[in-house]
């Protein structure tokens, strides 16, 4: 199948191996750049490949072969290979976390992404949305040409018409606003700055629906510069978080969970000692409702979203004390949390001071002002918090929002540029803003689909995948990050320098400049500036080469003598949020780590990630802890209708969800749903007779909460104090893909003595402590037999750790298994019907009652047992076991008895219940090309990425070289931001994995069967707490 | 008594066919199978030529053999190598030769037909220059062997191993046109692989495995 | 024999039958057009058959998605179905092969009909192997034949494998016992027929059957060996069925004591087909005098017997869960009784155990009616039987993550009824075309001049006698 796109293969970017190639070879592939004609060609081209590739998987179903072309280049590239893939560096753009990437092309085609273990942030790790985001590249929904008006247009029309208004504005000194999210690449915000360097009135605003202005205005206040500090997770002791999700969605997780990981990791010896001052980093979390950082919290705090600011106003009122500074506590009434537990959580701070960090997620100055207050007096900054450099993932600004939201309305702007922002779905914007917007004269959106954004502008500018064009990036000041392309866009867009470029009169000369020369002479200007020793070209290749590199901040990057000590004259006490009313509850608006603000709604794959908290895909609800739920008299699935009394109209349906651990009197609702590029997701699945629908009654997937968004004291609250719950007397169809959520059993089923079932086993840090330096005190139980080995391994044997403790359940292993093994999207009907085909799932279990509330994930997979139940059923040999220690399953031998599945004791075998979709043709160039297809009523399972093994096995075998530990990644294992999981070969005694088979930690699930899998488990650590008994059913 | 005969033959006859029938299901060819395939090409390209009489290594133009899993088809580029300068075959150039010498004038560039359609493919006008309004169109070859989309064969292991072209894919420098000489069935691949691991290929003991995965993933 | 010359027995045959008004009885069906009865009965089969074709080309088409199992649930109605149907066919084998090697002559009236019945059956179960293959066009894969693929074998190991074999015997087995033992019938229906088409059809069928002595001797040793041949099927097939679910390590499935569970099982449902059908035929084609209210008794006690079988095999499981200190053996028959399928089991052991226990009484034993009603329910309570132990043993697995629940869906349940519009099909069919009642046997055990003192008659084959013309070439 790989052959067929041979011909298509377009731009060649710098390749990691080989930094000083220059596309050349492109070049001479297609002498001129492929007018827009050609480019249609270009795409049919793309389907034709596509089509013979469709036409393979085809065959494998009826096997008879098709007659099949091979279209070899005309001039071959020296460099490049057909079938052997190539790593190019660049940049993830799917948030602004900026994380390293490596592009792993094939073909001419980029097929999967993996983090680039070189990154200074992101250290390897790429997050789910990270991972899908390639999906994206290959979307046939995407724009192909500028509209005007919503209809298709040239982009010399577009200039023109747009030059011309821009030049009347100019002369009549007219207002220029730019809205972007927030942007960190220095080019792009240069580009903008001069481009609006021309106007008089001009402005350039950034904003996120997941805002952290509230963070920076603090600053502002206590440092006097408004930026965003870096947060040092890894030099953390005692880390406290207040509505902050930094594992799953605040501002840079995989840079956090990174960070996190390496403070909290009992095995290095520093974290794993007993004594305070150096055992691993204390977690305390207080929040509304439940985050994948709360369940990893060794104390969890259910407090309303309003009560931060008291909590943190006691704590700052002991630390004052202590540090003899102060503060002015006041007779605010005191929060829920229980006094002494804040007076020893004041304790464990202060024995931290230097090493302690304190985060808020709350959107409060105020809140935030004593957040740092209480850094400042813990000696954090400096150590756990970095202002020089500081982070430019979040540059938002909500109070310019606002203003820029009412000069809209007042019909002020003459001129409106917005840049990856979809305001209409994300913002609270009355039913009446699109046409105001309409009354902008010059409205300009840049955007890759028709959203409802673009589709209220007059001019839409298609802007290329971040697959497709070069830029630049600068995460942390003085970490700057290179964007490559990795092929040749797909239709005709431009990217924003380009067309910036374009309309700010500098490309009078006629031909536009290229984005490539924009970003270069950026660097070149910024190297000259900073007079960085060396000589440009060098310093780009490497650039280009490693993706990204470390520089000297820019003096504008981070004005370190403009920031001042401490401003504590800022702080005031806060006292907490008047008590909610009798009968109403409290709304926490947050972001699901798949779906983020909506930006990938789009995206199939993050649709059916099911919720790391919830397990439920294709859908978002109204979170209620169970006495909420009991006191409305409503179940899981039963709609309720939420309104506001402070927001007019605000009135949204949404099916209940019962979620432990939520606080009694908040509602939770997740942002980024009910978005228009959802409406696609009509009618996706196998069609059949009892099929359902996967979007909702409104056509699209979920329903949008922005509407409960509002932006008050200058920054976008994410949460309301009173909410109205009123439930209807509907239904609604949730896709849960785990319905028992314990691993207790159910009471009046539950044998004596075996009320829990230990597939999750737990220890605590002193125990662990102990094992640790009692060496030989390692449980390992050994099962003799009676018979002899079945299997030999006398080569390899193929196994694999997971660190349970490390998983965080963020769920990006999920979607890098789907990219890299060609895993269908099934629909919501199939996952509510319990058919998602996903090989690796994450279970999800929790223990303890909703106040002092215990969760573990547990990445579940094909285990390879060494006595496999699925091998000795399979009627014809289709499910085998390898030299190497592997159980195979062999696609084109599989007949669908399902015997293996139903005998499998992790029920991780994945059934082809239908011919699922591949009739997007241009989709089905993200395939990857190395793992087969699977046909309808086949089993699949994970291999162990068995082509990952056959590639490195072959490669050193023919470069001669012995296979080296580490050099075999699986793709759960590659992407994993807390490198909890490990794959490696048990029979060689030096490999990473069998020292990790010798740590006390390690178990593996259903040992007593006897089934000998191949994949262990290293224990969860719990802080002192002993693993309590019959823990109640939540399921 | 003739009964007796008669049951006697006709349980024999019985037992014979049905040794027979055994014998044809065992040799069945497998679905799909395409043994003796020998599409045309749209070039008619000479193995026989260039791979036999002019003695050129499979390598030059398949160089993907050794470091891809595709041992690849040559890129236009790869042929012009020579046939920037061969146009035609030698008979061909002297009969020209010949015939302007009798006509006495100076000899007219001879261009095979064949190589005349790897030109316009280029994209190339008269004596092989890029000429206004000529698009290079790719050749698109007809794949002789194929093998199932769920079979991974890789030509890195094979010809690293030291395996010789000819194993699978037959005597190709005899050929006026690939024919696939071999049926390339599973049982094929298998034996070949237990007997490479006996006796090993070209005197070096090799690890060809058997195991599923080598070829199914 | 001697005993049924006894006045102590009610004679088998009621109604001082000769036997050429034997013949003339059972053979007058066949020459006579079809009653409405029939028709009705035909048309209603034929339409749930076809709704089931239907079903089954449309799963087939679209996939098995279109049934409602899912990644926890991988076998419900199919496997289920098959095992039921496998179980219905056992009785057959029971009455014809053992017994008649224990020399029963009451199962003379039944045994032909129950032999049908049991060839119907397999064949409906025999497909349900096939439909729920994800790919059903490779089923000859399950077929170990050489072939070009290295060669590639099926695995021995696996008891789907043995599952096939098993079957294929049985049917076999079946199918030649039963068309062997017909062979004088079809000579009988030969002979009464005019000239013409029919007469030569059931010439070639009757195989030249003369009715010679020698023919005789023949038949009888075969008939014989065949029977013995039979007897270990009746044992085999259904413990191999059970290794499907018993070589597993699913908790409750994994047990040792399936075997004999599912054979007693089996034939208990067998048995209960065989009274269904019998008491429907007797009514229908009015065979009282043939299949008479004591046939109806023997065979009501032998239900009753294996149902008692059934029950100890219910009970020793329970105890066996509780008994082995096995948490997830435990937990599966706690939750197979209290979980959500609850409602499931205690029908099955309603009507497996309970209702059954009713036999006890002569009066239930004696009356049609109630017979009838409690050996369909015994054909329902068996049907669930098989559900029980499949679904909710899967449902309810080792990772909690795991569990889900199953619900068929309007697919499985038209294929279910398509098997029975299928097995009643060929069975009305059945009775149209040959005789439901083995002539030549029933003329065996005729109490031929019983009042006289004359000794009865000796062998339990009738001579050929010249005094009736029947069976012998005029």
């Amino acid at each position: 199948m790989a052959e067929n796109s041979k011909n298509h293969w377009r731009s060649l970017p710098r390749e990691r191996d080989n930094p000083a190639v220059v596309d050349a070879g492109a070049r001479d592939e297609f002498p001129e750049p492929p007018p827009a004609g050609a480019v249609q060609l270009d795409r049919r081209g793309f389907l034709q490949a596509a089509g013979f590739a469709l036409a393979g998987v085809a065959a494998t179903g009826c096997q008879r072969a098709p007659v099949e072309k091979a279209i070899p280049y005309l001039v071959k590239p020296v460099e490049v290979t057909p079938g052997r893939a190539y790593h190019y560096a660049s940049t993830c753009g799917a948030c602004p976390a900026g994380c390293g990437l490596l592009v792993k092309n094939r073909d001419g085609r980029p097929i999967k992404l993996e983090g680039d273990p070189e990154h200074p942030l992101s250290r390897g790790g790429l997050c789910a949305a990270g991972q899908a985001s390639i999906l994206g590249l290959y979307d046939s929904r995407r724009l192909g040409a500028p509209l005007i008006a919503g209809r298709e247009a040239s982009w010399e029309e577009v200039d023109a018409d747009v030059t011309a208004s821009l030049d009347r504005i100019e002369a009549e000194g007219g207002a220029v606003r730019f809205l972007t999210a927030s942007i960190h690449s220095p080019t792009e915000l240069a580009s903008i700055e001069s481009f609006l360097g021309r106007f008089g009135d001009a402005r350039h605003i950034m904003y996120e629906p997941l805002s952290s202005s509230a963070i920076l205005d603090a600053h502002q206040r206590t440092h006097g510069v408004r930026i965003l500090p870096r947060y040092r997770f890894d030099r953390a002791k005692v880390i406290l978080g207040f509505d902050a999700d930094f594992l799953g969605t605040w501002i840079s997780p995989v840079e956090y969970t990174a960070a996190y990981r390496s403070v909290r990791n009992v095995d290095t010896e520093s974290n794993g000692a007993e004594s305070n001052d150096t055992r691993r980093a204390y977690h305390v979390q207080f929040e509304s409702r439940l985050s994948i950082t709360g369940g990893k919290a060794d104390r969890r705090f259910r407090i309303a979203p309003g009560e931060a600011g008291a909590a943190l106003t006691e704590l700052a009122s002991r630390l004052a004390e202590k540090a003899r500074t102060s503060f002015e506590k006041g007779s605010a009434p005191g929060s829920s949390v229980p006094s002494d537990q804040l007076v020893s959580l004041a304790e464990r701070l202060w024995s931290a001071k230097g090493q302690a960090l304190v985060v808020c997620g709350a959107q409060d100055v105020r809140v935030q002002i004593l957040c740092n207050f209480i850094n400042h007096l813990l000696d954090s900054y400096g150590s756990t918090i970095e202002l020089s450099p500081a982070s430019n993932q979040r540059g938002d600004d909500d109070q310019a929002l606002a203003e820029l939201l009412e000069e809209i309305r007042d019909g002020k702007v003459d001129a409106l540029f917005l840049a990856g922002v979809n305001p209409l779905l994300d913002l609270p914007l009355g039913t009446d803003f699109p046409e105001q917007l309409g009354r902008v004269p010059l409205a300009v959106s840049f955007a890759q689909r028709n959203d409802e954004t673009s589709e209220a502008c007059r001019f839409t500018c298609p802007v290329p995948h971040y697959l497709e064009s070069w830029g630049d990036c600068e995460p942390v000041a003085g970490v700057v990050t290179l964007q490559q392309p990795c092929i040749q866009p797909f239709g005709n867009p431009r990217p924003l320098l380009e067309s910036l470029a374009a309309w700010s009169g500098e490309s009078q000369s006629g031909e536009s400049k290229s984005s490539y020369d924009i970003v270069r002479a950026t660097w070149q200007q910024r190297f000259s500036g900073a007079g960085e020793a060396g000589d440009f070209d060098a310093f780009w290749k490497r650039a280009i080469h490693d993706g990204s590199i470390t520089v000297t901040a820019a003096p504008t990057a981070s004005p370190s003598e403009a920031i001042i000590g401490f401003k504590s004259d800022a702080v005031r006490a806060v006292s907490a949020a008047r008590p909610i009313p009798e009968g109403r509850y409290a709304l926490s608006l947050y972001a699901k780590p798949a779906m983020l603000d909506g930006t990938h709604a789009y995206n199939a794959w993050l649709q059916e990630l099911p919720d790391p908290i919830t397990k439920i895909a294709w859908d978002n609800y109204v979170c209620l802890s169970s006495a909420a739920a009991s006191d409305l008299d409503v179940h899981q699935g039963d709609v309720v209708s939420i309104s506001s009394p402070e927001i007019k109209d605000a009135v949204i349906e949404l099916p209940v969800v019962l979620q432990p651990g939520q606080h009694d009197r908040t509602a939770a609702i997740a942002l980024g749903y009910g978005a228009k590029a959802s409406e696609r997701f009509a009618g996706l699945g196998p069609k059949w007779l009892e099929k359902r629908d996967t979007v909702g009654p409104n056509g699209r997937v979920g329903v949008s909460a922005a509407r409960f968004l509002q932006v008050a004291g200058g920054t976008l609250q994410h949460s309301l104090t009173t909410v109205v719950i009123e439930r209807t007397a509907r239904k609604h169809l949730l896709a849960t893909t785990q319905t028992h959520h314990t691993i207790a059993l159910p009471e009046h089923l539950a044998p004596r003595g075996a009320e829990r079932r230990e597939v999750v086993e737990e220890t605590t840090l002193a125990e662990q402590w102990q094992r640790l330096h009692s060496p030989h005190a390692a449980h390992q139980e050994h099962h003799g037999s009676l018979w002899k080995q079945d299997h030999e391994y006398t080569g390899h044997r193929w196994g694999m750790a997971i660190d349970l403790d490390a998983c965080t359940g963020c769920s990006a292993c999920v979607i890098a298994c789907q990219v890299e093994n060609n895993i269908p999207v099934v629909g919501k009907d199939e996952v509510s019907r319990r058919r998602d085909m996903h090989w690796i799932r994450i279970d999800r279990y929790y223990s303890g009652d909703d106040d002092d509330l215990e969760v573990a994930h547990q990445p579940m997979l094909c285990q390879h047992c060494e006595n496999a139940p699925c091998e000795t059923v399979c009627p014809v040999l289709a499910t085998v076991h390898s030299e190497e220690g592997l159980n195979h399953q062999i696609y084109n031998r599989c007949v669908g008895t399902r015997y293996c599945a139903n005998n499998c004791p992790y029920k991780v075998r994945r059934f082809n219940w239908f011919d699922y979709a591949h009739d997007d043709r241009l989709e089905n160039l993200v395939l990857n090309p190395d793992v087969t297809v699977r046909s309808r009523g086949v089993m699949e399972k994970c291999s162990l990425c068995v082509q990952r093994i056959q590639e490195a096995k072959i490669e050193a075998k023919r470069s001669g070289v012995a296979l080296t530990d580490g050099s075999i990644r699986t793709a759960c294992e590659q992407s994993c931001p807390a490198s909890a999981i490990h794959f490696g070969d048990m029979n060689d005694p030096g490999s990473r994995l069998a020292g990790l088979l010798e740590n006390p930690r390690r178990y593996r699930v259903l040992e007593e069967l006897n089934v000998a899998p191949a994949v262990n488990y290293l224990k969860i650590v719990r802080d002192g707490k002993p693993d309590k008994q019959g823990a109640p059913d939540h399921g | 008594m003739n009964s007796r005969i008669l049951t006697m033959t006709l349980v024999t006859g019985v037992f014979i066919v049905a040794l027979m029938t055994l014998d044809a299901v065992a040799t069945w060819p497998l679905p799909g199978s395409q043994q003796g395939y020998e599409p045309v090409q749209p070039i008619a390209y000479s193995h026989r030529l260039h791979a036999g009489e002019l003695q050129l290594d499979c390598l030059y133009c398949h160089s993907g053999a050794e470091t891809s899993r595709h041992a690849g088809i040559p890129s236009a580029s790869v042929c012009m190598n020579c046939h920037k300068f061969v146009t035609a075959s030698l008979g061909a150039v002297r009969a020209e030769d010949e015939l302007a010498q009798q006509e006495n004038r100076r000899p007219r560039e001879v261009v095979s037909p064949e190589l005349a359609k790897l030109y316009s493919a280029l994209g190339l006008g008269d004596n092989r220059e890029p000429g206004p309004g000529l698009k290079p169109k790719p050749v698109s070859w007809i794949k002789v062997h194929n093998l199932p989309d769920y079979a991974y064969f890789d030509h890195r292991a094979h010809v690293g191993a030291g395996v010789n072209c000819q194993t699978c894919h037959g005597p190709v420098e005899t050929m006026e046109r690939v024919r696939q000489a071999e049926d390339l069935s599973m049982g094929w691949c298998v034996n070949c692989h237990r007997a490479a691991n006996q006796s090993g290929i070209a005197g070096r003991a090799v690890d060809a495995s058997i195991d599923c995965s080598t070829c199914h993933y | 024999m001697a005993s049924a010359s006894s006045a102590l027995r009610p004679p088998l045959i009621a109604g001082e039958k000769t036997p050429a008004q034997v013949t003339k009885d059972i053979c007058s069906v066949l020459d006579s057009k079809p009653t409405a009865l029939w028709w009705s009965g035909f048309l209603v089969s034929l339409a749930f058959l076809l709704l089931g074709v239907v079903a089954v080309t449309y799963q087939v088409a679209v996939g098995i998605g279109t049934w409602g199992l899912n990644s926890t649930v991988g076998w419900a109605f199919d496997i289920t179905n098959f095992v039921f149907w496998v179980g219905i066919g056992h009785a057959g084998t029971l009455i014809s092969a053992v017994l008649f090697l224990l020399r029963q002559q009451w199962r003379t009236s039944v045994n032909r009909a129950a032999e049908a019945m049991t060839i119907f059956a397999v064949i409906c179960a025999g497909i349900f192997p096939v439909i729920h293959m994800g790919r059903p066009w490779l089923a000859h894969w399950m077929i170990p034949y050489p072939n070009m693929r290295g060669p590639l074998w099926v695995n021995f190991r696996s008891p789907l494998v043995w599952d096939f074999f098993a079957i294929l015997t049985y049917f076999t087995i079946s199918l030649t016992f039963w068309y062997v033992g017909m062979l004088p019938d079809l000579a009988t229906i030969r002979d009464r027929a005019e000239p013409g088409f029919r007469k030569k059809l059931f010439g070639v069928l009757a195989l030249g059957w003369d009715g010679s002595y020698r023919t005789w001797i023949r038949y009888e040793t075969l008939y014989k060996l065949l029977a013995g041949l039979g007897t270990p099927l009746v044992i085999s097939v259904h413990t191999i069925v059970s290794w499907d679910f018993a070589t597993s390590v699913i908790p409750g499935w994994h047990t040792t004591i399936f075997p004999p569970y599912f054979v007693a099982g089996a034939i208990f449902s067998g048995m209960s087909m065989v009274l269904t059908l019998m008491i429907v035929a007797r009514k229908t084609m009015g065979l009282e005098d043939y299949i008479t209210v004591g046939h109806l008794e023997k065979m009501a006690k032998l239900t009753l017997a294996v149902s008692l079988m059934v029950g100890l095999a219910y009970l020793t499981e329970v105890f066996t869960a509780l008994y082995s200190g096995n948490p997830y053996e435990q937990f599966a028959f706690a939750n197979r009784m209290f979980g959500p399928l609850g409602w499931a089991y205690w029908i099955m052991v309603t009507c497996n155990v309970g209702i059954s226990q009713l036999f006890w009484f002569r009066q239930v034993r004696t009356h049609w009616g109630a017979v009838f009603c409690i050996a369909i329910l015994a054909n329902v309570g068996m049907w669930f039987e098989r559900f029980v132990i499949i679904v909710s043993s899967l449902e309810r697995d080792f990772l909690p993550s795991s569990w889900a629940d199953y619900t068929p869906t309007s697919i499985e349940v038209a294929t279910l009824l398509g098997s029975f519009g299928l097995f009643f099909t060929c069975f009305l069919l059945f009775c149209r075309f040959v005789p439901v009642i083995a002539i030549s046997e029933v003329k065996g055990v005729l109490n031929v001049g019983r009042r006289r003192e004359a000794p009865p008659v000796i062998s339990a084959s009738p001579q050929p006698n010249p005094a009736e013309g029947e069976g012998v070439p005029a």
